[in-house]
């Protein structure tokens, strides 16, 4: 199972892995006209066409100004919300741990919208035809032995990319190693029971923008009863996408759909 | 595509361990040469050298149908390791922009008739002719064939030719070439105007200009300073070994007046006032003084502390001796050594003689104790003693302090006593010429150096050589004139005694065999200059009509000089301009200007559309003088082409011409040699600048081989040794370190001589040994009797020669008398500026000269401001504005301003501010920040607020230019202007125009 470590102690804020997920994934540049948050974060939000997201966050720590980087991207999580609220089994947890998307299955209900505990997967709204996106670990460079587009492209060492067990071994190092630098915690360690995506920081983690409020299990427990709950207008919202799913899939692959 | 990327994936699937070793902390095993194992089923993989800062990053392109599919860092770089930056990871949208050209890429030669408001298509042969013509009629009518004493000077006024510092060394080369055959004088680029400052500052203090180590070193450092400079966001990937550093327990300073990406990373943080660098390391010096933390050994051997100056020198409030209030200049009679009858200096080894250097230099910084520091700065006496301490341990023997400056230290009127206070420190603490030490920075663009080096500034000719002038009347009294005499002391070298071979060698490289003996080996062609022709008074005589043609090569002074409302107004006033450049920037839209009718403007523009870094082949140096080669991945979209190509072009059509027609000094233009090939081949321009024993027909081995007979050619002496019989020694990849301090001696070829980090005869004692044996530069191994280790700095054995082999007598200079502002930095304040100065009743540098700008008053312009860059804009802004994922990052121009200043004016972020100077106005969307935060200074508050400088009218995303507001008002030694200290007022804008 690999992992990525995101260290915002390392990060200078450069957004090399910004542009390098794009850069890979062949994403546009989205139209902005000033800075989409705090400091020079652009764009807005996470979206169809931009799947990885730095953060600028000004924080005071004993009296001196941080200036710390966040990342937002999937978390890629051991046991994915997102897959188990998935009606028709279009997003997979493979096994070396990205959670992959297949664009033909979708029925665009947006369950795993709701079930993401870290607001992660993005709704086209503007196509005709829409669909989900997100982060995929880089899943076709991992295929081919390559590590993802953004750990690649970072100069500093802020992203790491490796098994998960060696990230979580290497971050819990350095905070051993410097207990007075780093904030006593790995983020993503055991967050909707443990994720794929790793992050250690000099400030506890609500401080640059973080969602900390997640339990440790697993999101998919709590979906499905949730998914009773849902209002009977919902469900015809359903027929009409399962209908929509129907007629999209007319001309589906042959290839059997992969269930996570 | 998909296909392509994913044999491109296999063919570099090797990749991913060897960064991610790199990533953890690890040694990255050296792996074998990328391009060798690379052998995709479909599309190919070309190295390049990424083309926007001086860091130097490999890149891999790979291309499938002729098209960039990707890109993406090379793993085998040893700089970068895979990695880039944010406009590094963007490059492929120089090239394509969701799968076609980048709309914005200039691919149609394009041309724009007085008057008119529009561009119209037109072919290669008809500008290239219509240019030639235009060239021509111009230097014609305006030629200088004598000058009123009646010398012979062979120059055109009436041409200026601008740029660049991004294109290849050898297009650079042949640029030079071009333009000194037609006699203009009127020739420079970029650098003038960015670091040539700190390039004086070296040259004074250790006779080099230049970066003095690598970026891989930083890694060796115990303390770095990163000091007028955003290295974070201008060099990106230093950051990569900055880091390392800091892994390692190094700690990081960073000094700005606002807090940056760099300052994010640093352990010490100091927001100083702009413009206060001398004052600010005026006070780390005296604390190194007052507390011994200097390294004795090497003040006494390798710098000129024990020398004794004349007793009649001396400084009071704010002025050194011989300072002419009428002339506004100094006698610099008493700047000098105490000599005995032979001759040599007088020296006092014990450092206790009053009239020492080091005594002279502890009394001169004495004034710069701690409150008087942080009284004139601003900075916190904690925060600044702090930063002392850290720093002032480098002094240690086995311990290295590195700095980082560029030109947020060079681009003020104080720019070369900034830098130079600088070298002083790092001298007194024994940090130049080791590793994980030196002054570093400095060239802030991808081939800054490697064109600036190609005589590229008015003053020289490639090989920085000098520019023979008006007065010398022969071959041979130039050459006397530059030569100097040969130094009768022991054990120091002569350097300059070399430059008859260079200089020949060179007219040999560019005249063949009509170079002879009695024609002074054509050294009568070349024009000489008579005057200051650099940046800013090249623009003021633009403005006053004497220049009426303009070169302007990749370079977008509209946006980038000085006061660029005056620098437009003067481009209105050519007969024609040749813009040459990737897209269409705002000096090619000259008559675009906002607020300007094109009917009114007369000017004919020739918009020529060149070749990206990544659609030609060629070399280029790095800050760290690394010369890497680059590969042409892809065809050039349209009509565009190399520059090379547009330059041989021209040059062709000129001599056709010249030949046909005859004119004004004609032979320099038909004798010049060009001999490339068609289309031109950039290997033989590499070749010739290397250099041929014109007896073999071999290419000359190196330096050593170069003759002042004529029997050899080497068009400049700086790359000779870097193509020889041996192969392109700048295209060398083999990544292997050897010397297990980083110093990569067989991937490319560096200048000096291929020497790594420069001065490495300073890291050693008298005896050979190193100050520090855990990072040995260079070694004296007795038992084979020579040096181990990086090339060392002039070759004699251990205590044969002093170290600073450029300097007269091979000693770094504490005491630098070849300034015209002082042998001892001493802080003045910008030429406007909030305050009085605090240290003497001098307000300004007396020697600071300003053009006819106006002068804004603190009433008037409360507000001290400075300009800035971002990691993810160059310049300009002509590469990156023109990149829609950089754009997307940062869209607009901006102003940052503290909450205090924010609140007072009743500005909230997002609001359109304007800001005004004396000298203009512009409009930006605020930043509010606690990044910036108001000054306590001499008893007053001092509001500061900072802009980037990126953005004009022309291209993708566009916004007022920083530098409407800035003055043309610059340093005494090197005509750099004060771009990064100056008044203004900010407001609110209350029509809510469009920023």
């Amino acid at each position: 199972m690999k992992a990525l470590l995101i260290d915002t102690i390392r990060c200078t804020g450069c957004r090399s892995c910004q542009v390098a997920c794009k850069e890979w994934n062949e994403l546009p540049a989205e139209e902005t006209s000033f800075f989409g948050g705090p400091g020079y974060q652009n764009p807005k939000d996470l979206s169809k066409n931009t799947w990885n997201l730095i953060t600028f966050n000004e924080v005071k720590l004993n009296g001196r100004l941080k200036w710390i980087f966040g990342k937002k991207q999937c978390m890629h999580c051991l046991e994915p919300g997102c897959v188990s609220a998935c009606p028709v089994g279009a997003l997979e947890k493979t096994a070396d741990g990205p959670v992959i998307y297949h664009k033909n299955i979708c029925i665009g209900c947006r369950y795993c919208m709701l079930a993401c505990p870290f607001q992660i997967p993005r709704f086209d709204f503007d196509s005709p035809n829409p669909y989900i996106t997100k982060c995929r670990l880089c899943h076709d460079r991992q295929e081919m032995g390559e590590i993802p587009a953004c750990a690649k492209a970072c100069p500093t060492g802020a992203i790491t990319f490796g098994e998960r067990e060696d990230m979580v071994r290497e971050a819990q190092r350095r905070i051993a190693e410097n207990p007075d630098k780093y904030h006593h915690k790995v983020y993503g360690l055991e967050e909707a029971g443990g994720t794929c995506v790793l992050h250690i920081s000099s400030v506890p983690f609500e401080e640059i923008g973080y969602i900390t409020d997640i339990p440790n299990e697993p999101v998919c427990a709590n979906v499905k009863p949730a998914m009773k709950a849902i209002p009977a207008v919902m469900l015809g919202a359903a027929l009409i996408l399962g209908a929509s799913y129907k007629f999209r899939n007319r001309t589906r692959d042959e290839e059997p759909a992969a269930h996570g | 595509m998909e296909l392509s990327r994913r044999s491109f994936l296999a063919a570099t699937g090797a990749a991913g361990t060897g960064a991610l070793l790199g990533f953890l902390g690890l040694d990255l095993q050296p792996s074998v040469a990328y391009a060798a194992r690379t052998v995709p089923k479909r599309g190919k993989v070309t190295t390049t050298i990424c083309p926007y800062c001086g860091v130097g990053c490999g890149v891999i392109v790979s291309t499938a149908e002729g098209k960039v599919v990707n890109i993406e860092g090379d793993p085998d770089h040893p700089i970068n390791r895979g990695s880039l930056c944010s406009k590094g990871s963007s490059l492929s949208q120089l090239a394509m922009v969701n799968g076609e050209v980048n709309p914005r890429r200039l691919t149609n030669v394009l041309y724009r008739a007085s008057g008119s408001d529009k561009w119209e298509q037109k072919t290669w042969d008809w500008a290239i002719e219509e240019i030639a013509k235009r060239i021509k009629a111009t230097r014609d009518a305006n030629w200088v064939g004598e000058d009123a004493d009646g010398h012979t000077v062979n120059r055109t006024e009436a041409i200026a030719a601008l740029g660049s510092v991004f294109i290849n060394s050898q297009e650079a080369y042949v640029l030079t070439k071009l333009v000194r055959a037609l006699g203009i004088v009127y020739n420079e680029n970029e650098s003038r105007i960015c670091v040539t400052s700190a390039v004086k500052a070296g040259g004074e203090s250790v006779g080099r200009g230049p970066m003095t180590n690598n970026w891989i070193d930083l890694r060796n450092s115990n303390c770095i300073m990163v000091i007028g400079c955003n290295a974070a966001e201008t060099f990106p990937i230093s950051f990569k070994w900055v880091m390392r550093a800091m892994e390692q327990g190094a700690k990081l300073i960073s000094v700005d007046p606002r807090f940056t990406r760099t300052s994010a990373k640093a352990d010490i943080y100091i927001p100083m006032r702009t413009g206060t660098d001398v004052a600010l390391v005026g006070g780390m010096i005296n604390y190194v003084l007052e507390n011994k933390l200097f390294q004795e050994e090497y003040v006494t051997d390798y710098t000129n502390a024990a020398f004794l100056i004349n007793p009649e020198f001396g400084f009071e409030d704010g002025l050194f001796t011989g300072y002419d209030p009428a002339t506004g200049k100094y006698d610099k009679s008493t700047w000098k050594y105490q000599l005995d009858d032979e001759g040599f200096p007088l020296r006092d080894d014990t450092l206790q003689d009053p009239n020492c250097v080091f005594q002279l230099l502890k009394t001169h910084f004495s004034r710069y104790d701690p409150d008087t520091v942080c009284n004139v700065t601003g900075v916190e006496k904690d925060v600044f003693l702090e930063a002392c301490e850290a720093f002032g341990v480098t002094g240690a023997r086995d311990k290295a302090g590195a700095i980082i400056c560029s030109s947020g230290a060079a681009q003020h009127t104080q720019g070369t006593q900034n830098v130079r206070s600088y070298y002083i420190l790092q001298l007194l603490l024994g940090n130049i010429g080791v590793a994980g030490g030196g002054v570093n920075g400095i060239a802030g663009a991808s081939n800054g150096l490697g064109c600036t080096l190609q005589g590229r500034l008015f003053h020289v000719l490639p090989g920085n050589l000098p520019m023979p002038a008006s007065k010398d009347v022969s071959l041979e009294a130039y050459l006397a004139r530059v030569t100097g005499s040969a130094s009768k002391m022991e054990n120091t070298i002569s350097p300059w005694m070399g430059r008859p071979k260079h200089i020949i060698s060179l007219l040999k490289a560019w005249y063949g065999d009509a170079a002879t003996e009695q024609n002074e080996f054509g050294w009568q062609y070349l024009p000489k200059i008579g005057g200051n022709y650099s940046f800013v008074n090249l623009f003021e005589v633009m403005n006053a009509g004497t220049i009426k043609g303009l070169l302007c090569w990749g370079m977008n002074p509209a946006v980038s000089g000085p006061n660029s409302g005056v620098i437009r107004e003067a481009l209105q006033k050519l007969d024609w301009a040749v813009v040459v450049d990737l897209c269409e920037t705002e000096t090619a839209a000259l008559w675009k200007a906002p607020g300007l009718d094109p009917s009114k403007n007369s000017t004919e523009v020739f918009l020529l559309p060149a070749a990206s870094s990544l659609e030609k082949e060629g070399s280029l140096m790095s800050s760290a003088r690394w010369m890497q080669w680059r590969y042409k991945a892809v065809s050039p979209p349209g009509q565009a082409r190399s520059d090379l190509w547009i330059v041989e072009q021209l040059m062709l059509k000129l001599k056709e011409l010249y030949a046909a027609e005859g004119g004004h000094n004609a032979e320099a233009i038909t004798n010049m040699t060009w001999d490339y090939g068609t289309p031109p081949d950039v290997h033989k321009v590499a070749q010739e600048m290397n250099g041929y024993d014109l007896t073999t027909g071999g290419l000359i081995a190196g330096l050593g081989g170069l003759k002042n007979n004529g029997s050899t050619s080497c068009g400049n002496w700086l790359w000779c040794g870097s193509y020889t019989e041996e192969g392109n020694m700048m295209a060398r990849r083999d990544n292997i370190d050897k010397s297990g301090i980083g110093l990569f001696s067989n991937w490319a070829w560096a200048f000096p001589c291929n020497r790594r980090i420069m001065y490495n005869r300073a890291s050693v004692d008298l005896e050979g040994k190193p100050w520090n044996p855990e990072k040995p530069v260079i070694k004296w191994d007795s038992a084979t009797a020579r040096w181990v280790g990086d090339v060392p700095d002039g070759g004699p054995p251990p205590g044969k020669a002093y170290p600073f082999i450029m300097k007269p007598h091979g000693r770094a200079h504490l005491f630098g008398m070849g300034r015209v502002d002082g042998p001892f930095p001493e802080h003045y304040e910008p030429w406007e500026s909030p305050v009085s100065n605090p240290m003497s009743s001098v307000q300004s540098d007396p020697l600071l000269k300003a053009w006819e700008d106006k002068k804004g008053t603190r009433e008037e312009y409360p507000i001290l401001a400075t300009t800035n860059r971002v990691v993810e804009h160059m310049h300009a802004g002509g590469m990156t504005r023109n990149v829609p994922w950089l754009v997307e990052l940062q869209p607009r121009m901006f102003v940052e301003l503290s909450e205090e200043l924010a609140a007072e004016k009743g500005i909230t972020g997002g609001d359109r501010v304007v800001v005004e100077s004396a000298r203009g106005k512009i409009k930006a969307l605020a930043v509010v920040t606690k990044r910036l935060q108001p000054f306590h200074v001499n008893g007053q508050v001092v509001h500061q607020i900072s802009m980037p400088w990126h953005w004009g009218y022309a291209g993708l995303s566009t916004g007022d230019s920083a530098n409407l507001l800035t003055s043309r008002v610059v340093d005494s030694n090197t005509m750099i202007p004060e771009y990064r200290a100056f008044l203004c007022r900010i407001e609110r804008d209350r029509k809510g125009v469009e920023a």
